[in-house]
């Protein structure tokens, strides 16, 4: 990769490290539980900064958390929130991203292939979070499915659309520049 | 805007603020691990540590427990669900559910462990200005192969300046979007899809902009090391924060 | 005949997506001059400009810094011409005051010592010095906008680009950038200005060039093509149109 480019690279990471960190913030009032926009973000991430990038950005979101920085949801920080009931779910993040930019790029990028790639992103966020939940609470799986999962089902499928029509009308923002390939 | 100011950095001139960055960086990690094998006379031990350095911080805690409302239900759901989930002893027992002693205790326990590290963490965040935080980043990572801890180090310095301005730009297009009573619209997708793709087009032209003005201004990755400042009392504090593991750890 | 400082050739720029940034641009650029570049917005101002220091590459043409060919030594280009963007929120790098202004010379892998010193000295003279440990996110406009200029000057340019210098600043903003400007010009260095609205700096520029659909259409003193700017989409200044010709903006 040129210099040019992989500064460019390097910017656009930074971004959706802030974008995910704020993404813990915007609330969107949808129906009894408002949406949180950070997941989306994570999986955004994947599907334009590619696999490598993307787990990079993760990895730096979470590496600043832990180190002090609070960009938890809820203004957190620190190994304790990791560690913490919830703390699978944020771990989680760095398989999903892989596993959604793998797919995307795999299945050509296309709006479908994004649900899809998306989906499986989800569920990974959801296989590590759950059974984490469960375990700090020691509660039934029943329990961990009810409280970790069920509310936000309808949710997710409604960001995954919405991500993947993003992703979509974005593409030409960020691969259209005023830069030529010579640089 | 008020939820991010919440624990972040604020000016002082306190130990802990005086303290080397990377000294206070290690020494929050080490007692974070060691607490897991703490019991309750160390945890204490190490909360009254705390309660030393809030109180040199000049920091009310008190008024602060507000903003960890979050954090203190999941403790007490924590608690909770412990209690009545260990077998022992039953103290009560309500609709078959019983609590047992070493429920509580192991509960108790949990909890006060979770505090503990939340509180390091806050005094942590408190105490420490991110441009310092992220100059530790890079000497840490200095060691790690295949990390280049310059490019972390600046995509975290250019994280922090995304932060406000990303926050600025949503709150324009929210603005600029219930002017035109967007708001009212009811479908989820189109809401989400509204509100992201002005605030993302946005943020991605800056972005653009921001890698324009590090080009200019002769980016390279081979930089220049940050410098840190000793406040001589790191050794101190080292041996201190020893200590304090070990008796986390044996007690 | 001396080499001019800057001198452009036959410089053409076609975006990736086929339409046409700049043709034929033809440019000598003297010792201190004070240029304002002027034209409508999409005539071609920024995109000339970014290749002044390579952050374009030109699609055929080209141009040289003291007889050299800019690409040469890119970062030497860039040391010497110095750059402030339009948008001075999206230029600025560092997390807090003095960060950002060491930034360049961080680069440039400058030692420690040096870079301590130089970013003070560059803060005095703008006044800034007060607000070194700020993060630049809470700075004024025109505070911003001196930011940027101390980002710049602490590499000692002989040249300075501005793009837009006084968009979006209140009144006693554009007087202390303009107070600026005129500063470094004073002191021998090169300004150019690109600007569509150039009530504030016309009286203190030596040279006047138009620019529009990519092309150089006038070029000359001030005081002779102050009557034809609104032929191309520029408002004429004040003093100039109530007939009292080219007036200083201050006092």
């Amino acid at each position: 990769m040129n210099k040019p480019n992989q500064l460019r690279m390097t910017v656009y990471a930074a971004l959706f490290v802030a974008l995910i960190a704020i993404g813990a913030f915007i609330h969107i009032p949808i129906g009894p539980i408002p949406i949180v926009l950070q997941n989306m973000f994570v999986l955004l991430a994947g599907i334009i900064l590619g696999p490598v990038w993307g787990l990079a950005c993760v990895a730096i979101y979470l590496f600043i958390g832990i180190c002090g920085l609070p960009v938890f949801s809820g203004g957190h920080s620190g190994i304790g929130w990791i560690l913490g009931p919830t703390g699978g779910y944020l771990i989680a993040y760095l398989p999903a991203v892989v596993a959604t930019a793998s797919i995307s790029k795999i299945l050509g990028q296309k709006f479908s292939g994004n649900v899809i790639a998306m989906v499986a992103g989800s569920v990974i966020i959801y296989a590590l979070g759950v059974p984490w939940l469960k375990f700090a609470f020691s509660m039934t799986w029943t329990k961990a499915f009810a409280a970790g999962m069920y509310p936000f089902i309808i949710g997710d499928c409604v960001k995954v659309i919405a991500a993947a029509m993003i992703a979509r009308m974005l593409k030409p923002v960020v691969t259209l520049q005023p830069q030529n390939k010579t640089a | 805007m008020a939820e991010l100011t919440l624990f972040t950095y604020r000016k002082g001139d306190s130990l802990l603020h005086l303290l080397d960055v990377r000294c206070k960086f290690i020494l929050l990690c080490l007692t974070s691990i060691c607490i897991f094998k703490a019991h309750f006379s160390s945890v204490f031990l190490f909360i009254f540590v705390l309660i030393f350095f809030f109180i040199n911080c000049r920091i009310n805690l008190l008024k602060n427990l507000s903003g960890l409302a979050f954090f203190l239900l999941l403790l007490v759901l924590m608690f909770i669900s412990r209690s009545v989930a260990l077998p022992g002893d039953p103290v009560f027992t309500l609709f078959d559910i019983s609590v047992t002693k070493q429920g509580m205790t192991d509960g108790a326990l949990m909890v006060s462990r979770f505090f503990t590290i939340m509180m390091a963490g806050i005094l942590f965040s408190i105490t420490t200005r991110p441009a310092s935080l992220k100059n530790a980043i890079q000497w840490l990572l200095k060691p790690v192969p295949f990390v280049p801890e310059k490019r972390v180090a600046v995509m975290v310095s250019l994280a922090l300046t995304f932060l406000p301005l990303i926050l600025r730009q949503a709150n324009q297009v929210s603005d600029a979007q219930k002017a035109r009573l967007g708001n009212l619209n009811k479908n989820p997708v189109k809401k989400i899809v509204r509100l992201s793709i002005p605030l993302l087009k946005k943020t991605f032209v800056s972005a653009d902009n921001l890698a324009f003005a590090m080009e200019a201004r002769c980016y390279d990755e081979d930089r220049t090391d940050p410098e840190f400042h000793l406040s001589g009392k790191e050794g101190l504090f080292f041996i201190g924060g020893l200590v304090l593991s070990a008796c986390l750890v044996l007690y | 005949m001396k080499t001019p400082l800057i001198k452009i050739e036959n410089l053409n720029h076609s975006f990736s997506d086929g339409t046409c940034g700049i043709r034929d641009i033809c440019l000598c650029i003297d010792p201190e001059e004070f240029i304002i570049l002027a034209g409508r917005n999409g005539s071609g101002k920024t995109t000339l400009i970014r290749h002044f220091n390579g952050l374009l590459h030109p699609s055929s043409g080209k141009i040289t810094l003291n007889g050299n060919s800019i690409f040469k030594d890119i970062n030497l280009a860039r040391k010497k011409i110095g750059m402030i963007f339009q948008d001075a929120d999206t230029q600025i790098v560092g997390d807090t005051v003095f960060d950002e202004v060491a930034f360049g010379l961080e680069n440039l892998k400058i030692e420690r010592q040096y870079i301590t010193k130089k970013v003070m000295q560059v803060l005095k003279q703008l006044h800034l010095d007060h607000l070194k440990d700020r993060s630049p996110a809470t700075l004024s406009g025109g505070e911003k906008r001196k930011l940027a200029i101390a980002g710049i000057l602490v590499m000692e340019p002989d040249i300075i680009l501005f793009d837009e210098p006084f968009s979006n600043l209140d009144y006693p903003g554009t007087l202390s950038i303009l107070e600026i400007l005129i500063d470094l010009h004073e002191s021998g260095r090169t300004i150019i200005v690109a600007a569509h609205n150039m009530e504030a700096i016309i009286a203190h520029a030596t040279r006047l060039i138009i620019m529009e659909d990519g092309r150089i259409k006038k070029d000359g003193p001030p005081k002779d093509l102050v009557k034809t700017l609104e032929r191309f989409g520029i408002k004429e200044p004040c003093s100039s149109r109530l007939g009292f010709g080219i007036q200083p903006w201050q006092n």
